[in-house]
């Protein structure tokens, strides 16, 4: 007993169809010239209709979008190899000085100091490919270009973050062994330096960039790895009873630097500033 | 093909009005910005590429406002700037890379375009040298090869040939006629002669404002019958000189031919003359000339 019939092929059941119901007589058959006709071809116009559609053809612009890590990609590469010589030695000997501090057994305040001040100096090396962004005239054409000086900030404030978020995770890893320090309080200790001179730095770049240039920016990424430093004069700003100072410094710090952020943004936007011919 | 209108565009810094009201409506073709300096054409340019926001106004680009446009708008551009920006440790290659990465230029179809604006603009056996090696011409041209990177439906050119020698000059001009087609020249300048032979329309700007509109012929009819020829002594001509806005001066024997731009007749026998470009921009900006040989004078 078969369950299953195939069923029938389409074709087959129009075969089918038209034998049983549209078969044409026998002796109707159109006549030859209607069978041998067709649409009169113009090849003039054919040719013409040809050559307009080539050229509408080759007016069409195929548009390209870049996808937004194609974006960051593409800043990253075209940033110049100082950058990334200096940030890397940098870290190398944070960490190896780190380490020295971890095995000679000189931990606390000394270790957080090494970090604090290596961290802050990681974060104004970045910003100093922000501030680059405004030199030479350059910001005035980077503005009018698809990815333009707005943006090209938020993907290098993105970069420099992610880059000072590894840096930092890589502190807190070795700096593991501070004391009794958890974490929490040790990613405390280290970000309030970092986020205060990067506040200065933006300050400094989107109020004062008339006199913001060259070495006035190495000296300013100087004088706040010195500002950072401070702490290791007086010890007892690591107490315990201390943190709350600390606390409230990191959230003010966090604060102060969303509106920094926002006002130099906003300053892009209006574009007053980056016309200023320096 | 691209549209643009400004629709009443002002601009203020402070207490000074840049640009005054200003409404215009461009379509493909070359149109020549001609005023003296502190006319508004720079910041009228930086405001049609999206780097100043108007105080009032609207700039709209195929009906649409450019700010809502935002990246499918600069996406169309291509701007050079008076003050042309680069980075000095970049290679004039690895400059137009940046350049085209940032334009949204695919990377293959990037190094075709870099490697033909090079040839374009005469630096190919350059593109391996830093920029703060190249003299100030060098530095033009690679303006007007990046401006020109993404084949732009709109092309801006502030004093594009500042810093050209002549041959260059007519290069550039070359170059910008040849691609005249289907797309939105604006040329900013002083100097006449950049726009005459090239621009389809030209755009007298002063005091913030668009006073003569129109094309090289309608221009100069504009002040036909104020242009005026004279022989004169050379006596005769200094006086002249120091009354008219002499627009040529040229010794001929003991004698001096003069060129004079005036309402009325300057003297008698004063023939009056076809009006050129550079009698137009005499007329209008006279008084901007006298003061800026004011105070050239004082500086010396």
């Amino acid at each position: 007993m078969t369950l299953y019939t195939k069923p029938k092929q389409y074709s087959n059941l129009r075969e089918e169809h038209r034998s049983k119901y549209i078969t044409p007589h026998p002796n109707h058959r159109p006549p030859d010239s209607l069978l041998e006709w067709r649409f009169p071809l113009d090849a003039q116009k054919k040719t013409q209709s040809l050559a307009v559609i080539r050229q509408e053809a080759a007016c069409k612009s195929i548009r390209y979008y870049p996808t937004f890590l194609e974006h960051v990609w593409n800043q990253i590469r075209f940033q110049p190899i100082t950058h990334w010589l200096l940030q890397g030695s940098l870290l190398l000997t944070a960490m190896l000085l780190a380490l020295y501090l971890r095995r000679t057994s000189r931990g606390g305040p000394e270790m957080l100091t090494v970090c604090s001040v290596f961290i802050v100096f990681a974060g104004n090396i970045c910003l100093s490919q922000i501030a680059r962004l405004f030199s030479w005239h350059m910001a005035e054409l980077e503005q009018t270009l698809y990815l333009n000086l707005r943006q090209m900030i938020c993907i290098r404030m993105l970069e420099a973050g992610i880059a000072n978020l590894i840096i930092l995770v890589l502190f807190i890893l070795i700096a593991g062994g501070v004391d009794t320090l958890g974490i929490s309080v040790s990613l405390i200790y280290m970000a309030v330096p970092f986020l205060w001179s990067d506040i200065l730095y933006l300050h400094m770049l989107s109020h004062l960039r008339s006199i913001f240039s060259g070495f006035r920016s190495f000296a300013l990424g100087l004088l706040c790895g010195i500002i950072s430093l401070l702490p290791v004069l007086w010890e007892p700003v690591y107490q315990p009873e201390y943190l709350i100072i600390w606390q409230i410094l990191a959230a003010l710090g966090t604060l102060l630097l969303i509106a920094e952020i926002a006002k130099l943004l906003e300053k892009i936007n209006q574009g007053d500033t980056i016309c200023v011919n320096e | 093909m691209p549209e643009l209108k400004l629709d009443r565009i002002t601009k203020h810094f402070k207490n000074k009005i840049a640009v005054d009201n200003v409404s215009l409506c461009l379509k493909n073709g070359v149109y020549g910005f001609l005023g003296a300096n502190g006319a508004g054409k720079t910041t009228l340019l930086r405001m049609i590429c999206g780097v100043l926001k108007p105080t009032a106004g609207e700039i709209l680009c195929n009906g649409s406002s450019i700010t809502k446009l935002d990246g499918d708008y600069r996406y169309m551009l291509g701007y050079l700037p008076q003050d042309f920006g680069y980075y000095p440790d970049f290679t004039a290659r690895r400059y137009l890379e940046y350049l085209a990465a940032c334009k949204a230029i695919p990377r293959e179809l990037a190094k075709e375009k870099v490697q033909e604006m090079l040839c374009l603009t005469g630096l190919e056996s350059d593109q391996r040298s830093k920029i703060k090696t190249f003299s100030g011409g060098m530095l033009r041209r690679l303006g007007i090869a990046q401006a020109l990177l993404n084949d732009p439906e709109i092309l801006i050119l502030d004093e594009p040939t500042s810093g050209l020698d002549p041959k260059e000059r007519i290069r550039f001009r070359n170059i910008i006629s040849s691609l005249s087609k289907g797309r939105i020249i604006i040329l900013s300048t002083h100097i006449v002669s950049d726009v005459e032979f090239i621009a389809d329309e030209i755009l007298l700007m002063k005091q913030g404002r668009i006073i003569e509109q129109g094309s090289i012929q309608e221009v100069t009819a504009s002040v036909s019958g104020k242009v005026w020829e004279y022989l004169a002594d050379p006596e005769t001509a200094l006086r002249l000189n120091d009354t008219f806005a002499v627009s040529n001066l040229k010794n001929e024997d003991n004698q001096v031919r003069l060129r004079l731009v005036s309402d009325t007749c300057p003297c008698e026998g004063a023939l009056p003359v076809q009006p050129g470009l550079e009698d137009v921009y005499l007329y209008h900006f006279e008084e901007v000339s006298e003061h800026v040989e004011h105070l050239e004078r004082r500086t010396l």
